[in-house]
Parts: structure tokens; sequence; C-alpha cells
């Protein structure tokens, strides 16, 4: 048994349905519902449809409240789990991390910013703060102390899945010892009115799997998993819940929003989780299935049940009308419902279904009961098609879950879709008028590598991803691709249009194609549609690092040998909104400027890349303390890479004030260390300031080595606390 | 009261955003789905918009509206047949 198997120490729940495990369960286990009238915000068009909407005080809970709906809902759970694990992360060093999947962020919050600006033209931007995906992660890792590796993950409806198992895959990889993982939405007026636009939402509430069933309900909510090492938990006593046994991602690459009609992605998920855990279909006693109550889901995933179970599908059931479809805290949420039947020994039923549907032919389980349980599987499929499934076993169980070998990792392609500094009038007229010039990439060239399609429907955003991953590799049928394709602030241009609209038009002609380009995976997703990549797709998101934790998920799907190929990248654009709320936080000046572009490589083991263009040989992400200290930085510097190896020390400075002297600092310590002049170069003056620029720097430092053989360690900071490294090589 | 079949033609062309395409070219009776055009399901509920906003017509589920996005024919008759007089 591997010392490095990732068990379950402490869980932490908040929902509609109830907060606390102990609530949340016995909720479960009666099939009460959490679905209540809409009353978070005011919907003119579609009232106050079923929603599992969260209608307790969450400061008088003890949640922050300088943080967003989403940062509340997670603070709150990761409160809990770290209580219930009963660890004392201060004794962790940089040995403890957090992933999280979140895809809302703090949607809600801006909205309420562009409302006040819209309706009355006063612009409030400090609701803005709290905007990102990865705000939720910066504000629990600060307060907790986790100063491991960090990550957010933006999947839509298979963040927290996808978070689990890739903080399952940084414990197996020796890069943490302890994950606090799971994932935090809100609820939010855009995911409202997207899914309506949609026609996704059951006026009626949620009815999975049911004959009837006519779509989803909203919902929101946070769940947190401890995720420690078994030779962890052990050495400090810690009471183990459950094992994380297995988990499997995939993509279908079929459709922004419909789900692959046969299941494909989901059969193809659920069996690399079951081989991963080396077990038979046979071991699973229930599945807790993604199950929202569309027709098109519940069909699909009834399908890729019976494949994959060979038609003796276990008992199974949906627990959306419990909570709602609570979006990238989803995958979190079922976790905790799999670890406490698991613990309790009982199946959760599937409120909200009453009459079988002929051309499902599934009866998921209605009522609780007791049964043996060693084994138990959890769904969770997305928005363009990713999909995260996870396996969770009794404590006592045997474990064989496999640890990743080392592999020689080289970039094969670059694609690089850069600005040229042109001034603001030519992007979109700003609020307020705007001075100075942006680094913006303008109209883009090379659109006729494009379909017709995808020039139609596809965002800028989406169309540099595009181009830039064309660029790198030529769609090759005979290849496992998976895609991990980064941004720090999404598609803005299209969720900014489509809020705008629900807002001044108050819900009516709303813009059906373009909410499925305002989740941070319609990059990724689109790419992997063009290249049929079905191997995990995701979307990182954690500021200035952006870039590099992509570059850690292709590194490590290449190490499990999940794909031949990871096209890892980040893409970024500027939008008027983007431009005046910087503008009023000062943040822009004559050595400031706002930039955007995209950068997609190829990579592949070392000895299968043919023309090499530079090997990757290391990439790390953690956190810094505060105040920041040069050496200490050094010295991790010195623990990861091999100094002789390092010629030029890339760093993210010229950019934004704060982080300027800490690079500077970095640099001078790392020569002393290494006992020689290391040059300090930087990338920013060239593409800008904006969360994907060390994306370039990546590709200069690729150029580096290439045309100077020299040996490059990109080191970014973000403003937020995160911090990477990557070591590119000739 | 039946609609043009090519002021229905221009809608749609602006509704999807449809490059390099003129009403001419599309067929009265040919698929708009699956062929032909290469459209959607997003597509699909794009028209459901234009339906409410041009004709004033409110489809609730997709299935209601699945018979009438046939074709361009299909869909003029439907409005005939829907709009609010």
């Amino acid at each position: 048994m591997s010392a490095r198997h990732p068990v379950i120490t402490g869980l932490g729940i908040v929902s509609a349905a109830g907060f606390g495990v102990e609530e949340v369960w016995r909720a479960v286990a009666t099939g009460t519902g959490g679905l209540k009238p809409l009353t978070l915000f005011q919907s003119p068009r579609y009232g106050q449809n079923p929603t599992g909407e969260i209608q307790r005080d969450l400061i008088a809970l003890g949640a922050p409240t300088r943080a967003s709906r989403s940062d509340k809902l997670g603070w709150l759970a990761a409160r809990d789990a770290i209580a219930d694990a009963g660890i004392d992360l201060a004794k962790t060093g940089d040995r403890a991390g957090i992933i999280l999947g979140t895809s809302v962020g703090g949607s809600y919050d801006s909205e309420l910013f562009l409302t006040t600006l819209i309706k009355r033209g006063k612009m409030r931007a400090r609701a803005t703060r709290f905007h990102e995906c990865s705000s939720t992660l910066d504000l629990i890792a600060e307060q907790f102390g986790l100063y491991g590796p960090g990550m957010a993950l933006a999947t839509a409806c298979s963040s927290s899945a996808l978070a689990i198992a890739t903080a399952a895959e940084m414990i197996m990889a020796g890069e943490a010892d302890v994950m606090l993982t799971g994932g935090a939405d809100s609820l939010s007026r855009m995911t409202w009115g997207g899914f309506h636009s949609l026609l996704l939402v059951d006026a009626a509430g949620c009815r999975p799997f049911d004959v009837t069933r006519a779509g989803m309900s909203h919902g929101e909510g946070a769940a947190m998993l401890v995720l420690e090492s078994e030779e962890s938990a052990l050495r400090r006593g810690a009471k183990i819940l459950a094992r994380l046994s297995g988990w499997g991602t995939s993509c279908d690459a079929y459709h922004a929003t419909a789900p692959h009609p046969q299941g494909a992605g989901a059969t193809a998920a659920m069996q690399s989780a079951l081989r991963r855990a080396k077990l038979e279909p046979s071991a699973i006693g229930y599945v807790n299935a993604h199950g929202t109550g569309t027709r098109d889901n519940d069909l699909a995933e009834a399908i890729a049940l019976k494949t994959v179970f060979h038609n003796r599908v276990p008992p199974f059931s949906s627990t959306k009308r419990i909570f709602g479809h609570s979006l990238a805290a989803s995958g979190a949420m079922e976790a905790v419902v799999c670890v406490q039947a698991l613990r309790h020994q009982a199946l959760p039923p599937n409120p909200g279904f009453s009459k079988c549907d002929p051309t499902i032919g599934l009866e998921p389980v209605t009522e609780s009961r007791h049964a043996p349980l060693a084994h138990v599987m959890s769904n969770s499929f997305g928005f363009g098609g990713n999909n995260g499934v996870l396996i969770f076993s009794k404590a006592e169980t045997a474990q064989h879950t496999r640890a990743p070998g080392k592999v020689q990792v080289a970039v094969g392609g670059l694609g690089v879709i850069g600005p040229g500094v042109v001034t603001v009038k030519e992007i979109t007229a700003p609020l307020p008028p705007g001075r100075g010039p942006v680094f913006s990439c303008g109209t883009l060239a090379d659109t006729a590598m494009l379909t017709p399609n995808q020039r139609r429907r596809q965002s800028r955003l989406q169309q540099m991803a595009l181009i830039t991953a064309r660029k790198s590799h030529a769609p090759d049928a005979t290849q496992r691709v998976s895609v991990s394709i980064g941004t720090g602030l999404g598609c803005l241009e299209d969720a900014g249009a489509f809020i705008e609209n629900l807002i001044t038009k108050d819900e009516r002609e709303p813009m059906p194609s373009r909410f499925p380009n305002s989740v941070h995976n319609s990059p990724a997703s689109q790419v992997a549609i063009d290249q049929a990549a079905m191997s995990m797709n995701s979307a990182p998101t954690v500021g200035e690092v952006t870039f590099e934790c992509a570059l850690w998920l292709g590194m490590s799907q290449l190490a499990i040998e999940e794909a031949d190929c990871s096209l890892v990248g980040a893409a970024d654009e500027v939008d008027k909104y983007l431009l005046s709320i910087g503008q009023r936080w000062g943040a822009w000046n004559d050595q400031i400027k706002p930039g955007e572009g995209a950068v997609v490589a190829s990579l592949a083991r070392a000895e299968k890349t043919a023309v090499p263009l530079a090997r990757v040989t290391a990439v790390r992400l953690g956190r810094y303390r505060t105040p920041f200290n040069a050496e200490t930085e050094a010295d991790w510097i010195a623990s990861i890479v091999d100094l002789s190896q390092v010629d030029v020390f890339l760093s993210g400075a010229k950019g934004f004030q704060k982080l300027e002297p800490m690079y500077q600092a970095v640099a001078a310590a790392l020569s002393k260390r290494a006992g020689k002049a290391v040059e300090h170069q930087t990338y920013k003056q060239f593409c800008g300031e904006f969360h994907s620029a060390s994306a370039f720097g990546f590709s200069l430092a690729v150029n580096l080595a290439r045309e100077q053989q020299r040996g490059v360690l990109l080191y970014t900071l973000s403003q937020r606390g995160a911090k990477a490294l990557c070591l590119v090589q000739p | 009261m039946q609609i043009s079949t090519h002021e229905l033609k221009s809608k749609i062309i602006e509704s999807l955003k449809l490059q390099d395409i003129t009403p001419e070219q599309i067929d009265d009776d040919a698929p708009l789905f699956g062929t032909g055009l290469g459209l959607d399901s997003i597509d699909a509920l794009e028209l459901v918009v234009l339906l409410e906003k041009e004709y004033g017509i409110v489809i609730k589920d997709i299935e209601e509206g699945r018979p009438a996005f046939r074709s361009v024919r299909t869909l003029a008759d439907f409005i005939a047949v829907k709009r609010p007089q």
C-alpha cells in the first residue's frame, strides 16, 4: 500500500438543504429538498422558479465581510472542513495546498456594480474587487495559511470534481501532503438568465430521470474536503473518513452546451476512474449521478452508465433536487454525499422521480435504504463536455491507485497571438473615456484558419485560443490530446454583453449564444472540439500564475499517461469595463499598460518529440508569505531547480508596482545563491500587464533556450499571494 | 397573416450572424438544422429569441418549436398561425 494514497480526513458543506455535514446528510437521507422561490434578486421575466438558495445570514455565521458571495460560502465550508480534520495547518509549512472549483466567482457582486453603473450612472468599482474565480482560493489560503500549491479550476459544472482529482494528483506526485479541495459558487443573474435563455430550467423544480423532467433548478453552495496522503493522516493520528481511490476526466469534444448524445465522454471518464482505482465496474455499489434533470443530460448519462456497467447499473440517484444545481460546487457537495453514504452504509434517494422514462429504462433509488457499500462513484459533467468522475472507498478497503512516473517533457510547437500597441479608442468605447495606449491584439489576423461557424459564434477570446492552438499543434486523430488553457478573467466581452443586456432589457431578448462563451473553460473546450481532444480538459484561473497552472496540469497528464500530447496555454482579453475599472483604481499609467493575448504550447514526452523547441524540466506552484522574504524565495527555488542550469531569471517585473521590488530582490538573492550573475530579463514591456502575461514569458523562455542555448527560470508572483516557477532548458 | 420567406431569411441571417450567405441562397424547403447551414441547438435558441422579438411568439419549451424549425417555410407557417393578431 502506497503511503501517498489520498484519504479524506475532513468535510465541510454549506447548502440550501442545510449547514454542516450532519444537517445535510439528514436532508439527503430523507430526500428533503432545499428548493424554494428565489429571493436573492428580482427576476422580471423568470420570476421565482424553485431554487436552492441559501437564505441564512452568512456574516452572522462567521463569513468575512470583505468578500464576494461565493467567497463567503467557500470560506464557511473551508473553516468547517479544517476543524473537522483537526489539523494544525501552521505545522504543515508549505506542504498544504488548495485546489478549488469555481465558475461563477464574484459575478453576483460584479452584477451589482453593473446595475448601479447602468441604471444610476454611478461607478462603484469596489464590488468588482472579488470578481475573479480565484478570489475564493486566495481568501481561504491567506486566512487559514495554506502555502502549498494553489489552483482554481473553472470548468463549469464539473469544476470541483476536476479540482478534487487534481488535488489527488498533487498528493500522488508528492508536491503536497495535505490539500484543501472542493468548490464554491453562488447564484448570479448571469447563470440564472443564462440557463433560462437556454430553456433548461424546470419551472416545477428539477425531476432527474423522471419521464416528465423538463430541466434543472439553480442552486448555490460550497463544500470542502481535507484530502491528505495516507502517511500524513496516520502520522498525525487523524480519523480517515473515506478514501479517494479513483478519479477520471475526459472531454466530449462535441458541443459547447449539449452532452454527447451517446455519453461517450461520460463513459470515458467513468472508465478512466475505474482504471485509476484498479476496480472492476461490479465493485461499485452506488453512483451519485450528475442527473441535472435536463432531457439531454439524463438520457446521455443513462446510456453511459449502461455502457460502463454492462447493463448491470448499480443503485444510482441524483441529489440535485435537494441542493439545486450548484454548478462548480456541485461535484464537491456530491462528494460529501458519497462519503456520508459510505459512512452510513446507506443509499441516498432521488427526489423528483416518480415515473420511469422508457427511453432511459433505468430507475434511480427512490427511498433511502441500507446497503453494504465499499466503493461509490460520483459523476460531474459540465459545459464544453468537461467530465469529472470520482470514486470513494470505505476507509478500511485496500487501495491500489498507481503513482505517476517521472517524464522528460519537450515543447513541440508554440502559437502566439501577441499584442501591438494601439490606442484605447480602437478597442471599444470605454467608460469613462480612456487615455493612453493599450497592448491590444486589435483585429485578429489568421481568422482564415477558422471555420465559418467558429468565426460567427466564437468570441475574440475563443478565436485567439483556437488560432494559437492550431499554430502549436495540427489536429491528429491518432493521439490522445489533453487541453489546459487558462484565463485570468475569461471572456469579458461576451460575459459583459450578456449581463448588460439582462439589466438593460429586464431579461427580455436574452443572448443564448453568448452565455456558453462566458464560462472560463470556453476557450479550452472550443480547442478540444477543434482538435478532437478527448483527454482531460481544464481551465485554471489563478491571477498572474494562471499559465503555470495550465502547464502543471498538462505535464501531469503526460506523467500519468492519460495523454500523448498536452496543449497548454492561457488567454485573456481587454474590454471596456476592465479599462475603466483599472482607470478608477489608478492601475494604468505611462509604465503600466493593460494588455491581452494568447499563447498555446504543445507538449509531449521528449523521446516522442521529433523536433523539440525546448524542454520543460520543472514546474511548481506555491504561495509566498507576507512580509515577503527574497532569501526564502531563493531557498524555495534552489530546493526545486539546479541553479547551475539557470542562465536567465525571467520575471513578471515592469508590471504592477507592488510586485516590482519583490522581483528585483529575488533576482539579486538568486545571483548570490548561484554564485554567478544570473541575468534578469522581463517581458511585460512587450505585452503589457494582464493575467496571462506569463504565458508570453514562457514563449520568450522557449525562444531563449532554443536560439541562445540558455536555461531560463520563469518566476511569477500574483498580486494576491500565489507564486510559480518553471524551468525551460535547451 | 403569411409573412414573406425572403424577409424571414434576412432576419435569420442577421440574428444568427450567418456569413457570406444571401437570402437567395437559402431554399424555402431545405432543412435548417443538421446539414446545409450548419446550425445547432444554440442557433435554435437564437431563433426562439427572434420569434419573440419580431413576432411576439413566446416559446417556453424547445420541443414546441422543433417542428417549426424544420425549414424556412415551416417557420413562416408557424409564425402565421401563432402570431398574436
